[in-house]
Order: C-alpha cells, then structure tokens, then sequence
C-alpha cells in the first residue's frame, strides 16, 4: 500500500497541473457550420467575428484561415467546446442530432436550412438579427429581391427551355422544383421536365428524360460530354443533339445549389444560358 | 398430361411477363429498343445467372443455404465496383467490379486448401469471412463517401437502371455472351454434379477428377456472378429462394433442375423489377422487392408441403 502510494499522488499532481486552467471568460464568436450560412455571414460584413466552420465552408477563400471543426457530416465537438462559442450555425439534414448535443451542452444553436428563395431571405434577415447586423441584412435582402425582380421580369413572355438537371448518374437523379435549384431554374426562365417528385433530390427513370425531351441539360454528375452523347437512346434528346449541355466548369454548382446571396449570380447565368437557347430558336 | 401443361404454362407466364415488361406504359419504338431491351436483358441475365449458379453452390457444397453470394465473391466485387464509382470513375465501374471479384475468388480458393487438400467446410468460412472483411470495407466507404451513400446503396440492393454508353452495350454484351458460354458449359456438367454430391470418392472411383472439375466450375461461377454484380448490384435472395422452388416441383436431376431455375431466376426478377419500377412513384432498390415477395411465397411453399 505504502509502495503504490507515492506514484498515485504523483499521477494525481501531474494530471492537475497538466490540465490547462479552463477560461472563464465570456463565450465569444460564431462557429459555422454549414456553408450557406457562411456566405451570408460575410456578405453582411462580419466574417471577423467567425472563429470556427467545417471544411466545406470554402467560400469567400479567406474564411480557410478559420479553425476547422470538423467537417460537414462529421463534427468535431470537442474542438467546438474550446472555442467556447456564444453562437453556432448549422443546417438541417444529418447536423440536427449534433445541433441537439450542443444546445445540451450550453450552447446557443441555431438551424438554417432555407428550402426556397423567399425562406432564404426571411433567414438572411434571421440571421443578421442573431449576429447585430440587422440593418445591413434588411438592405441586403431588399437588393437580392431587386435583383430576383429584375430577372424574372425579364424572362416573362419568353420562350421556355425544358431543363434537365443531373445531378446522380448511377442511379440517375434530379430535383423538383420545390427544391432550391428547381425554384431558380424556373424563375429565369426555364422548365424543370421534372417539376414534381417524391424528394426534392429523387431518384429518376431514364425513360422519363428521354420523353420529356429536355432543351438544355445541366450535368453535375461527373459525367463526361462524351459518354452522354453516347447514352443508348439519349440521341433523340434536343439538349444532345445540340448540345446544348452544361459542365460545372460552364455553371458553378455552388452558385445554384447553395441558398446565399449568390444564388443571383447562379440565376444571372441560367438566364443567359436560357437565352442564348432562345436566340437559335 | 399434366406434366406436360405445367411447364408449357409455365413458358407462357414468362413470355406474357417478357412481353409486359417491355410494353408497360406505351413507350415510343427508340425507348423499347434503346432503353427496355438493354435493361431487361441485364435483368434476365442476372436473374438467370444467380438462380442457375445457386442451384449448382447448393448441390455441390451439400448446403441449402448456398447461394451465388455465400463465396464472399460478391462483396469482393460491390467494393471493387464502388471503389471505383466514388472516385469519379463511374464509366469503369464494371472494370472495378470484375477485379474485386476475381481477386476474392483467388484468396477464398487459396484459404479453401488445406495441406494442398480442398476443404468444403474451409471454403464456406473462407467465403463468409471474405464477405464480412469486404462488407466492413463497403461500410467505411459509405461512412467516408456520404454524398456517395445513392450509388452504394444502388450497389448494396441492385441496381437494374444501369445507363449504358453504345461503346459500354457492346462490351456488356461480349460479357454476356462469355456468360451464357460458361452457363451453358455449366449445363452439360449437371450430370457430373450430381455425382459429385454423393461425395468425393464415389466420384472418383468412377473417373471422374474431381480436383480439377471442382475448381473450373469455382472459377468460371465466379467469373460470372463478378460479371452479374459489376452490372447490377448484388440482389439478394434470387439464387437462395429459387432453386428451393424449382426443387419443390422437381426434386431430383439437375439437368432439370438447373435449366428451370435458369429461366424461373431471369423471369422472377423481370417481374421484380417490374414492381420496383412501377409499385409507387418512385423506383425501389429491386432486391428489396426480390426479398418481400420470394421470402412470403417460400414460406407459402413449405406450409403447403407440411400438409
């Protein structure tokens, strides 16, 4: 007893200085953790007050030099509790059971998953309320709508292009137009073939593409130009035969799928895209 | 009179199924031609290949519950193929497929030996063990790969709705025709396997050699189920369920035996797929059809027997 004595109050002293003292100051920053909710962060001017995102938040490329908390599906909450937060960001989908844990751990939490234009901008004015930029959010908003007007405006009484948006090939998949790609496809100016599904993201039958006969397809599916002009079948489809077929490289997927001021941008591209389209009609 | 009926009905139903399949919907002549025929042959041929080699695991390793899949070739093959199609190289998929594949059977084969001795109880654990080593890899993918989880769940459950490229169609199609080959090579064996189920030595002693046979049909099986999974996906119950069936209506021979279970596999998953496709709005992962329905009707078959 005598012997195993010493080295456990030994262990015992280490152990308590070794731990550093915990800091009792106030909780300070914003960790993001979904990307959308970046980009809206720092188009309101305050991406100095973020102290954490997830490896997906890439956009602007200056938030790289924030500490890293993991990534989107796969949170490190222990490098969130060291940066002792006084708010967290995060999305829907598999981040709600991690928004739970912290909420119990102390944290302040909120979930932003904006599923339409309009619940983007009603989020944007959340969010600017949240972090004490409300009035540059509210003039924010005001300016995206303008935009969003404008565009719209502009593609009324137009010919329609029949898009097709892949954004799976093995098993194919598309969106609906209740997802947030489907709305900005339709307001400038074009037509989702696929305008209800299951999901916003579903599963496809390749025969569907074939009748709808899609105009412009939009390929996010690592496809090659090549293989889709060689898909048995396809070769009826006006989008294949006039290839009228777009890569990431023509159009940033990030643009169009991701809910931030930027979707105007996205919209701006497709609107050009659409009319070029009409021009050869 | 009545046996003569039965498998001529038989004929019928799968015909009306094949007809069915290809018209459902009133598709244009370019959807049938370009897009129905290429999937229901996939479909027919992966149905046929399972159920076929299934007949054959079950006889020759003296197992009712062998299936095309217990070799552990399959979850070779799925992890080959996925591999593959979540680093981008979808087109390839196939490719990946086969190597898993080919590249398991090696290592089941080798582990099946025991002192140069070939080992039946060795190879259904080597198999098993191949299966779970491969599945535990799939896992980690589709932990690391989440964006991917559509594609390997597609692997997982089956996946018919393969998007085939004309230079892809052409090289399915030499596959195939490799596949039908061996399954044929495989019918003229029947005789031979039947024998070789009374045991090793009984064999033998009538000539014939047994290490070699044994080890050409291991390897042109595998050859094909790594082709079928490549395509396809593994689908489950397929290869266990049907020649049980068949077996209810013929219980020895299995010239018989293997030639039904080759054309009750191809139309049970034609009809299965059909269902996947058309049950609700959304199209199912066909092995989760192929298990609903074959389980509920095997069930049914033995209940019926006891009485």
């Amino acid at each position: 007893m005598k012997k195993s004595g010493l080295p456990i109050i030994i262990i015992i002293i280490l152990f308590t200085f070794s731990c550093k003292q915990s800091e009792k100051n106030q909780k300070k920053g914003i960790v993001v953790l979904s990307p959308e909710v970046a980009e809206i962060i720092c188009a309101l001017n305050a991406e100095n007050e973020i102290t954490g995102i997830t490896a997906e938040c890439n956009y602007p490329p200056s938030l790289q030099q924030k500490k890293i908390v993991g990534s989107f599906s796969s949170i490190d909450k222990e490098a969130i509790i060291a940066l002792n937060p006084r708010l967290i960001f995060c999305s829907s989908l598999e981040q709600e059971s991690i928004a739970l844990d912290l909420k119990n751990l102390g944290f302040q939490v909120e979930v932003i998953y904006p599923e339409s234009i309009n619940a983007m901008f009603s989020d944007i004015e959340r969010i600017g309320t949240l972090i004490r930029r409300k009035e540059a959010a509210e003039k924010l908003v005001k300016d995206l709508k303008e935009e969003k007007e404008k565009i719209k405006a502009n593609s009324q009484g137009k010919l329609r292009p029949k898009v097709y948006l892949e954004i799976y090939r093995n098993p194919l998949m598309s969106v609906s137009d209740s997802s947030f790609v489907g709305e900005l496809i339709e307001t400038a100016g074009g037509d989702n073939i696929f305008p209800r599904l299951e999901r916003d993201y579903a599963r496809i039958n390749p025969e569907a593409v074939i009748s709808a006969k899609p105009d412009i397809m939009i390929c996010y599916s690592q496809d090659t130009l090549e293989n889709i002009i060689n898909r048995k079948g396809w070769q009826n489809i006006p989008a294949i035969q006039k290839r009228k077929i777009f890569f990431e490289k023509d159009i940033n997927p990030d643009l169009i799928q991701r809910a931030t001021p930027r979707c105007i941008e996205g919209m701006m591209i497709l609107a050009k895209l659409f009319e070029d389209w009409q021009k050869e009609q | 009179m009545k046996k003569i009926l039965s498998p001529i009905l038989w004929l019928l139903i799968g015909v009306g199924i094949i007809i069915a399949y290809l018209t459902l919907g009133k598709p244009d002549t370019n959807i049938i031609t370009q897009v129905r025929i290429p999937r229901l042959l996939l479909t027919f041929f992966t149905g046929m290949a399972l159920a076929g080699i299934g007949s054959i695991y079950q006889l020759m390793l003296a197992n009712p519950l062998a299936e095309p899949y217990i070799l552990g070739i399959s979850s070779g093959s799925a992890f080959g193929s996925i591999l593959l199609g979540i680093s981008g190289l979808i087109i390839l998929m196939p490719v990946g497929g086969f190597l898993g594949a080919g590249l398991t059977m090696l290592l089941v084969w080798k582990l099946a030996h025991q002192k140069g001795r070939f080992d039946k109880s060795r190879l259904l654990i080597a198999g098993v063990i191949a299966g779970m080593f491969f599945s535990a890899g799939i896992s980690l993918l589709m932990y690391l790969h989440q964006q991917d989880t559509a594609l390997i769940l597609g692997t997982l459950m089956g996946n018919l709705g393969h998007i085939f490229t004309t230079g892809e169609w052409t090289f399915f199609l030499i596959l195939t025709g490799l596949s039908l080959v061996i399954l044929l090579y495989l019918f003229f064996q029947s005789t031979t396997i039947d024998i070789l189920s009374c045991g090793d030595l009984y064999a033998a002693s009538l000539g014939i050699n047994v290490l070699s046979l044994r080890r050409k049909i291991f390897i042109l099986t595998s050859i094909v189920i790594g082709i079928s999974v490549s395509y396809a996906g593994i689908i489950g119950f397929v290869g266990l369920i049907i020649p049980h069936i068949v077996r209810f209506f013929i219980p020895s021979g299995q010239k018989k035996i293997y030639l039904l279970s080759l054309w009750s596999g191809g139309i049970f998953l034609l009809a299965c797929d059909m269902l996947a496709k058309y049950l609700l709005s959304m199209e199912l992962p066909v092995g989760i059809i192929t298990a609903f329905i074959g389980c509920p009707f095997f069930m049914w078959l033995l209940l019926k027997k006891q009485s």
